[in-house]
């Protein structure tokens, strides 16, 4: 097999998938009218991403042959997938939703900066110990539900960035901390990983070759187990860094494009001179 | 809790009180922004010229083939120190210093939100370095190992002398005191900006600072943990470098471009703030995109956290580590040259004034685009394995650090000198100043490019006959001698205009940030009043009642 | 003032980035003496989980000393920074005997890297117990002589927030030396 036949060939349809995508999909279209929107953009290409993830070779070749597909797939369901999807909630459904107990509560619990840090950056950490992520590959309702919970966790991730609603939001300095401190976090993962040594993940080292491939990625791609893990390691590190900090400047960015709060300009004593500021009269 | 205990005496008299004979005393003990901002530009002064005295060295001893001026011991002593000198002890305590004494009036703050800290901050540097210095007087001398000190080299049984330790201990002083100073700015800048002084009317140069202070924050700590680590090594015989004992030498090039990284940026970052602030005066024009300049620094500092690895392509991490850390650093040029475009359209179509800061600030721009292009270049795996540890690096680095930094600073003293001290400078030595400085400079390192790519290693004591290398070398060294004669120039302006100087105005350049709007120098307590804040420009706002600033600014 | 916590604050943020690298290298090392001592063969999880609970119990005494300031009630307050020092202290007793011990097998910094990782690490964060115990102590110290009446000091406050860090910083060194190597 060359690499082109191996790609058309590992299509997997996994109907978990498709069905629950259907339902995300059929489920936002009746709440939002099925009304073909910016928004709504957003949130479909959040499904197909979603979908693409799972069932395209990255899946495949993630869970049998190559760390780093794994990889690029869990970076794609925790960061994008999640932020797409929330990116693509209308703020009118959302205020909606939150007015309903326990959603509302839940989410002020959630939705709190430490608790969803801890999430997001636990879920990168503890699915990444390598005896769990070997268990997890052996076991196939571990897996579906390993990557239900990297969608659900990075949607509690991105909840005090991106929330629909700006009453939940962080402030934009606060946000860029968030994000910077969460981007440490996955870089000394990615370190560790990437300078670990070949085999840190026992499953890839000698992959059972069900369909004979491992010729192909072995020798013709140059994918030795240490190149691979190096890969899956940078790809968390790089690329995922700089997920977080686009985000950052987007929300930076946000931030300069909202117009000027004009509460603090009317502030007692602008319009006059004032002393200067010190601790003292503060 | 907020009243004051008086344990050092306040100081009554407006700055500078040196001539008013009154002892050091007021000095020593001060606690004003004003005085310890000072002090920190007067002893980065001190120590610019020892780490130039030291550049002269070494260029005289390059200046022909198998030349014996200097022993190689002396010789590595001599580029340790002056890189050392020159990164921590001259470039930034003089942003650090010009930040201290600027913030506060530039937020519109009476003073630091911890005037005993920053003083703190202030005198850690100076003993850090006196540490430092004082390994020239120990058996052997002072550290030869570089200014990146790599393991093992810098280790017990490769460097028997008490330099290394000494380096570690002053530099690991000194990092502590910037620690001090950038926790000190981020929450002066966070809480005491006066009444309309939103984070988004900043004056840019306060922005820049902000994210420095950040950078230092998060970055010092990890070669404060590495120095730590050193010392145990040193001291007390651990093993984290020393590979012959189960340690690792790659750990400490982790540790130490982890941190040496982000430190670029901390030194060049003030500089942009400087740069951000002179050229819309001198172009008479609002700053063009202020939002992108402010946003930009964001993500370079933001950036400058993850690349460290490109210091280090040629030690073997394996070609995957190599392509990604090339490609993340290559992005840092998009942040920078978004910068570069800003500054260039504030001046395009400006009724531009060619007075000596903003002659300063154009050659900023050229020089720093030079050692950006040859970064970029650098970024790249294959031209890095042919011209690391070669002149080229040393050309690149001078281009950012002195064509980048100093040139600003120079602009930055130009510019604030008369809020400063209350008199002009003289604006006739101040262009001889700078043409020389640019011929000087260009001269030393614009043909150290060639050289490294002709071969020449850097650190080398001596080097043979090779054709052209000797007299390359002897044009650099003639530059550095020119550019020794501008420092000179400087240093004399500097004096002459303190005794006879033109009285300066409050606002000599009709700038537009409020440290103009307080009288030249500021009294003890900065502002009897601070003008309102409704825009970016206050005191343009002030003096055109009729056409100010729209309040949200959009001036793109 | 607002100013005073922010600062302990970005302090602390500074300060675990300092602690990061020092487990940073503590990870590197692991596993890499196989002969000779190392974690598995050389500590007691038990015994030092013990003396962990007095670090533990420590966070939850300043955390009543914080409620006793808000409440006004002097005298509990004094109770309770005195019960955070003593915690403290017997962790830091712990600590003390159990490096003893290992300096007795010869166990030290410069025998191997796990020596020189382990000290290291376990060395800097008793450090900063050793400086939490201090400033705890001059608290003490100023409220027998009549501050902190409350509801408010930053004074307190600030020391605590420190003394949780010192805490939270302790759970993660226990957790990659001790329960790493046993787990």
């Amino acid at each position: 097999m060359n690499i082109w036949q191996v790609l058309s060939s590992t299509w997997n349809m996994e109907p978990w998938v498709l069905i629950s995508a259907l339902a995300l999909l059929v489920g936002y279209g009746i709440a939002t009218g099925f009304k073909l929107t910016k928004l709504s953009a957003l949130y479909i290409s959040g499904l197909l991403i979603f979908v693409l993830a799972l069932v395209s070779p990255l899946d495949f070749l993630g869970r049998t042959y190559l760390f780093s597909a794994h990889m690029m797939q869990h970076i794609l369901l925790l960061l994008v997938v999640p932020l797409l999807l929330l990116l693509g909630i209308p703020k009118a459904l959302a205020e909606k939703a939150l007015k309903i107990e326990p959603i509302g509560s839940v989410m002020r619990v959630l939705g709190n900066p430490v608790v969803a840090w801890f999430f997001g950056v636990g879920a990168m950490w503890v699915w990444h110990l390598p005896s769990l992520h070997d268990t997890v590959l052996a076991n196939d309702s571990l897996y579906i539900a390993q990557q239900i919970s990297f969608v659900l966790i990075g949607m509690i991730f991105w909840w005090p960035v991106f929330a629909p609603v700006e009453s939940r939001r962080l402030s934009p300095l606060v946000s860029t901390l968030y994000l910077s401190s969460a981007c440490l976090g996955c870089t000394i993962l990615g370190m560790l990983i990437t300078f670990a040594g070949a085999g840190l993940y026992t499953a890839y080292l000698n992959p059972v070759d069900s369909i004979g491939i491992l010729p192909l990625i072995r020798e013709e791609l140059c994918l030795t187990p240490g190149v691979d893990q190096q890969i899956g390691g940078l790809t968390m590190w790089v690329p995922g860094c700089l997920i977080y900090l686009t985000a950052s400047m987007v929300t930076i960015a946000r931030w300069y494009g909202a117009s000027e709060d004009y509460e603090l300009i009317s502030d007692s004593g602008t319009d006059g001179l004032v002393t200067a500021t010190s601790q003292e009269n503060k | 809790m907020s009243t004051r205990i008086p344990i050092v005496p306040e100081n009554v008299k407006p700055l500078p009180a040196l001539k008013e004979n009154e002892g050091m005393l007021t000095w020593v003990a001060s606690i004003d922004h004003k005085q310890i901002g000072i002090m920190y530009i007067i002893v980065s002064m001190i120590y610019f010229l020892i780490g130039g005295l030291e550049a002269l060295l070494i260029r005289t001893q390059l200046a022909q083939p198998e030349n014996a001026f200097l022993s190689p011991e002396v010789f590595n002593q001599m580029f340790t120190m002056h890189g050392t000198t020159m990164i921590f002890f001259v470039v930034m305590p003089l942003l650090i210093g010009m930040g201290v004494y600027l913030v506060p009036l530039m937020i519109g703050a009476r003073d630091m939100a911890f005037p005993r800290l920053n003083a703190l901050s202030f005198w850690l540097v100076v003993f850090g370095g006196i540490l430092l210095y004082y390994s020239f007087f120990t058996q052997s001398g002072a550290s030869e190992v570089g200014w990146f000190a790599y393991a093992p080299l810098s280790e017990k049984p490769f460097s028997l002398n008490k330099g290394p330790t000494y380096w570690a201990l002053g530099l690991l002083a000194t990092g502590i005191g910037s620690i001090a100073s950038g926790l000190n700015n981020i929450v002066t800048i966070l809480t005491l900006r006066t009444a309309g002084m939103t984070m988004r009317r900043l004056p840019l140069f306060v922005w820049m600072i902000l994210v420095t202070s950040f950078l230092i924050i998060f970055v010092f700590p990890i070669i404060a943990s590495a120095f730590s680590m050193m010392l145990l090594d040193r001291l007390l015989g651990a093993t984290f470098f020393t590979p012959a004992h189960g340690g690792s030498a790659i750990l400490w090039q982790h540790f130490f471009w982890g941190f040496g990284h982000p430190e670029v940026y901390i030194l060049v970052l003030p500089a942009f703030g400087i740069i951000s602030e002179v050229i819309p005066v001198f172009s008479r024009k609002p700053i063009y995109g202020y939002e992108f300049i402010a946003g930009s620094t964001v993500a370079i500092g933001l950036l400058s956290l993850g690349v460290w690895a490109h210091h280090m392509f040629a030690v073997g991490l394996g070609n995957v580590a190599n392509v990604y850390f090339a490609l993340a650093s290559m992005l840092i040029a998009i942040p920078t040259g978004i910068k570069i475009l800003n500054w260039i359209a504030t001046m395009w179509g400006g009724k531009i004034w060619f007075a000596t800061p903003m002659l300063f600030a154009t050659a900023f721009i050229i020089e720093f685009v030079i050692g950006g292009l040859t970064g970029v270049a650098i970024a790249s795996v294959p031209i890095d394995w042919v011209v690391t540890d070669s002149y080229f690096i040393v050309a690149h680095f001078h281009y950012v650090l002195f064509g980048g930094s100093i040139f600003a600073i120079f602009a930055g003293v130009y510019y604030w000198f008369p809020k400063f001290s209350g008199r002009m400078l003289s604006e006739t030595i101040g262009k001889w100043h700078f043409w020389l400085t640019v011929v000087g400079f260009n001269m030393t390192f614009f043909i150290q490019h060639f050289l490294g790519v002709m071969g020449m290693p850097r650190r080398v004591y001596t080097y043979h006959d090779f054709p052209y290398w000797g007299s390359m070398n002897m044009i650099s060294t003639i530059g550095a001698f020119v550019l020794a004669i501008s420092v000179i120039i400087f240093m004399w302006n500097v004096r002459y205009s303190l005794k006879h100087g033109k009285k300066a105005p409050d606002n000599p350049w009709n700038a537009w940030t409020l440290e103009w709007a307080t009288t030249s120098p500021p009294a003890v307590h900065n502002f009897d009043l601070v003008p309102p804040v409704r825009g970016r420009r206050p005191l343009w706002d002030l003096a055109h009642p009729d056409n100010p600033d729209e309040p949200n600014a959009k001036i793109v | 003032m607002a100013n005073n916590k922010m600062l302990i604050k970005f302090f602390i943020a500074s300060e675990s980035i300092f602690f990061v690298m020092l487990i940073l290298a503590y990870i590197n090392f692991h596993g890499s003496n196989v002969e000779g001592p190392n974690a598995v063969n050389s500590l007691n999880p038990l015994r030092t989980g013990i003396f962990s609970l007095f670090l533990l119990a420590s966070s939850l005494s300043v955390w009543l000393a914080g409620r006793s300031l808000v409440t006004k009630n002097h005298f509990m307050m004094k109770i309770w920074i005195l019960v955070t020092i003593i915690l403290g202290a017997v962790f830091i007793y712990g600590q003390a005997s159990e490096w003893l011990g290992l300096i007795a097998q010869n166990i030290t910094i410069s025998r191997n890297v796990f020596g020189s990782t382990f000290f290291t690490l376990t060395g800097f964060h008793g450090f900063h117990v050793c400086v939490g115990l201090l400033m705890l102590s001059i608290l003490l110290g100023l409220a027998m002589f009549g501050d902190f009446k409350g509801p408010k000091s930053d004074g307190v406050e600030c020391v605590s927030i420190y003394w949780h860090f010192v805490d939270g910083v302790w759970i993660v060194v226990y957790s990659v030396i001790y329960l790493w190597a046993f787990l």
